[in-house]
């Protein structure tokens, strides 16, 4: 939690717009502390992943969607036209809600963005695969079988395996989008207990439907509902008292 | 950033380069077609389809023959063809549904469907040639039929399978005995898909010359006579492309025209069916 | 078969069976198929033996010495050429069909694609004989042989006089033919690759031809695989296609610009010539070989496009 006080990441009045013309985000503001963990929470429908799609661009693999206003990371608007996506992607990693190893071997797996960046010389790679497994606590479990198939690991550890895969590349934001939903609940304390480790070196987003997962793992807390940010605050006072009386109804299980 | 320069190079080049193997393939569509097009309208007039062949050397004549012959293979392979492969679909999908038996047979006709034709033509020969000691268009119709089977067999097959279960346990409901269920109910519901099955069935079938080059063989007269060799369009083009005369392949082409538009015609018909009826597939 | 007809009122166990019989004609046919096969190239295998028949080249009518040796060089040449074309230009269009078209060009390019399968192979045969062949051997092969022809030993394969009816055209003119098969084969297997592993890559800050290339090719290996497979047994049973382009030599000759004989070119130009018992046996020995390959090959292909939904199902 040191310089806990920078802004890592600041959304500015935005919106968001599906090809089909569906308004999907209607003017969020938000600011993301650096090194903390930011939970959103909300409804299904009610736009945290189409949120958390925009902090990596996600959205420009589908033609059509269209955003407005701005998000500046870094001092730079990662909106504007003159951004390189593939830059900016392995600087903001992005885990999914069910696990997505590559069709390659477990050191394949993580080692891939490094090959991308042109890293080549094996002890390298070795010894910066090994960081990432270690760091995502996977590493004893995977140090004698590296050239298996990243099939054959259980459905937890292949999520883990992603993740080390998105931390080899040192990104400085990692998005999480409902990152334990298909995991049995040891798998999931497992990966939060790792996801609060890692907020030493990342910054983290994280969209999840479960509100005591949101609890544990999270710092500040977004709740959504239709498109609009509700209300962002600390975790705790989310939790025990809520401003909004949505958010209220929300936590307390009342809809949704 | 030179590093991820050459990856975006890279990546452009071989977007290029897929984007170039698009094009190669619709080059050669394109260069077929303005090719069998340009040979083909130049040489086909209305005696080709009202008169017989001359001898070479004469003036005029047409291939009558050749397309009624055609005509009464392939409407004769039809006939055949289609009982047996929506019969055989009806089992698979229905009295045979997700038996071990069903997915044998329907893997074999898979490989029928790929079976070298003049294999097939072989087959047909040893069968219905040999022992009668002549060529006929009955054993032409049975090899198309032959091939034509399988496919029927496998579409029907699948288009049955579309159909939800739900609205056969509706018509059971009601005391219907399955033969009614699927005649009254599945196949109904069925009906557009199989018919189109059928129809590519036959464009697939009416191209086909290696499966008659042992069976119908060809005929130079006009012949009706399915138990004597008959003339049929593919042979008949076979045959004038390798001889020697200009008016011979001046005909050929025209007759090549002439299948490729039917064939292309009822594909494209097909197809365009397929996807008004099915969605984007 | 008794639990399928149990408790059936009479109409339904008629029709049942019916069915049940147009089905298994399938199965009959097959059967029937190799059986004949066999039994009317028994002279032919008892005389020159099963598979020695596969190695001797001979192939003279006159004195009956029959051999399957240059039928069988050909349609291996002329099909692994045609594949060596293909299989490229094959996966570059479902690459750009399904990964890089926009919406409205994807359905229509891919079924002008497909359009190149329903033309019938005698019309390939005209345009290749009559178009394709003297652009081949008046223009393409002759620059060819000055561009490969001094190269030591790789040189032979354009040795000889370029007539353009030779293995090289009909390579070419069976590569067109099979691209769509392999073409959508490799759509769909590429279509079934999750949009969300495609994503994650994209996460990690891949470029397209990286995604396509490390994620959507690997993933779909299986049937891409099958897709080459089955186009393999399709040009080994290509007739008149090649029939009008290949010349029918018997001579093996290492020269792809050099007139050869496939099984089926065989097939096509001797069957109805053969005038005595043996060639016809011999012929029918051929027809053998080639049902027994193109099963294998079409039985593989199969297996390949079948299961791969079944693995990547976990």
């Amino acid at each position: 939690m040191n310089n806990g006080n920078e802004i890592e990441i600041e959304v500015k009045n935005l919106n968001f717009y599906y090809s089909g013309g569906v308004h999907a985000l209607k003017g969020i503001s938000l600011a993301v502390r650096r090194n903390s963990i930011n939970a959103f929470i909300g409804p299904s429908g009610c736009g945290k992943t189409t949120l958390l799609r925009c902090f990596n661009r996600m959205h420009d693999l589908y033609p059509g969607n269209r955003y407005e206003g701005e998000i500046i990371f870094q001092g730079r608007n990662i909106l504007g036209g003159d951004i390189d996506l593939i830059d900016l992607r392995s600087r903001v990693g992005m885990v999914f809600q069910k696990p997505t190893p590559f069709p390659m071997s477990i050191f394949e797996n993580v080692a891939y963005g490094l090959r991308l960046r042109g890293i080549k010389k094996r002890a390298d790679l070795s010894e910066r695969v090994e960081r990432a497994l270690h760091h995502s606590a996977l590493w004893d479990e995977v140090k004698d079988k590296l050239n298996e198939s990243a099939y054959r690991l259980s459905g937890g550890q292949q999520q883990r395996l992603v993740i080390a895969r998105a931390l080899a590349v040192e990104p400085e934001v990692l998005l999480f989008d409902e990152p334990t939903s298909a995991l049995d609940p040891i798998s999931t304390a497992k990966i939060e207990e790792l996801v609060v480790e890692l907020k030493k070196a990342v910054t983290i987003i994280i969209v999840t439907h479960n509100m005591q997962q949101a609890a544990r793992v999270s710092d500040t807390s977004g709740f959504f509902m239709l498109g609009e940010l509700i209300e962002i605050d600390s975790t705790d006072r989310i939790f025990t008292t809520p401003s909004n009386k949505l958010t209220e109804d929300y936590i307390t299980g009342r809809f949704g | 950033m030179t590093r991820m320069r050459s990856r975006k190079l890279q990546s452009a080049i071989a977007l290029t380069l897929s984007g170039m193997a698009a094009l190669f393939g619709l080059f050669w569509l394109g260069f077929i077609l303005w090719d069998v097009l340009k040979h083909g309208t130049a040489a086909v007039n209305w005696a080709l389809f009202t008169e017989d062949p001359v001898p070479p050397g004469t003036e005029g004549g047409g291939l009558r023959n050749a397309f009624v012959g055609q005509l009464m293979i392939t409407g004769t392979a039809t006939l055949i063809g289609v009982p047996m492969g929506v019969l055989g679909g009806t089992f698979l999908a229905e009295y045979a549904r997700g038996r071990a038996i069903s997915r044998f047979i329907s893997i074999l006709a898979d490989i029928m469907v790929s079976v070298p034709s003049i294999v097939i033509g072989t087959f047909v020969y040893a069968v219905m040639v040999k022992p009668v000691k002549h060529f006929s268009g009955w054993a032409g119709a049975v090899a198309l039929a032959m091939i034509m089977i399988p496919v029927v067999m496998r579409t029907t097959e699948d288009m049955l399978s579309l159909v939800p279960w739900r609205l056969r346990e509706a018509a059971f409901a009601l005391g219907a005995p399955y033969y009614k269920v699927i005649v009254q109910v599945v196949y109904r519901q069925a009906s557009v898909g199989v018919f189109t099955g059928i129809l590519l069935s036959i464009a697939r079938v009416a191209g086909e010359t290696a499966p008659l080059l042992f069976t119908s063989f060809n005929n130079a007269f006009f012949a009706t006579d399915m138990g004597k060799p008959i003339a049929s369009l593919t042979v008949t083009v076979f045959q004038y492309a390798t001889g020697p005369f200009d008016e011979w392949k001046a005909q050929a082409w025209a007759a090549s025209l002439v299948i490729t538009i039917f064939i292309l015609a009822i594909t494209i018909i097909g197809r365009g069916i397929i996807r008004w009826k099915y969605g984007n597939k | 078969m008794t639990a399928l007809l149990k408790g059936r009122s009479p109409i339904d166990l008629v029709f049942a069976s019916m069915t049940a019989l147009a089905a298994f004609t399938v199965c009959l046919i097959m059967l029937g198929v190799f059986v004949s096969l066999v039994r009317e190239s028994s002279l032919s295998i008892n005389k020159f033996g099963a598979f020695s028949f596969m190695f001797s080249s001979d192939w003279d009518p006159v004195k009956e010495l029959f051999g399957a040796a240059a039928s069988i060089f050909g349609t291996a040449v002329t099909t692994a050429l045609a594949l060596f074309f293909a299989v490229p230009i094959g996966i570059g269009i479902a690459v750009f069909v399904t990964e890089i078209a926009p919406d409205s060009l994807k359905g229509t390019i891919g079924a002008a694609i497909e359009l190149l399968a329903a033309i019938p192979s005698i019309v390939y045969g005209m345009w290749g004989l009559f178009t394709l062949a003297p652009l081949m051997g008046k223009t393409v092969e002759p620059f060819m042989q000055k561009i490969f022809g001094g190269i030591p030993v790789v040189g032979h394969l354009f040795s000889g006089n370029t007539t353009g009816i030779d293995m090289f055209t009909s390579s070419v003119v069976l590569s067109i033919m099979v691209v769509p098969f392999i073409a959508s084969v490799s759509r769909d297997s590429f279509n079934q690759t999750p949009s969300i592993l495609k994503e994650s890559a994209y996460g990690v800050g891949a470029t397209r031809w990286e995604v396509i290339r490390d994620v959507v090719i690997p993933y779909s290996k299986r049937g891409v695989f099958g897709g080459a497979v089955l186009s393999l047994g399709r040009a080994l049973g290509e007739t008149m296609a090649v029939a009008f382009v290949l010349g029918n030599s018997k001579r093996i000759s290492l020269s792809l610009f050099d007139a050869a004989s496939t099984i089926t070119v065989t097939l096509a130009n001797e069957f109805t010539e053969a005038d005595t018992d043996m060639y016809l046996s011999a012929l029918y020995h051929l027809a053998l070989i080639l049902f027994t390959l193109s099963f294998i090959t079409l039985a593989v292909a199969k297996f390949f496009i079948n299961r791969k939904t079944e693995e990547h199902d976990r």
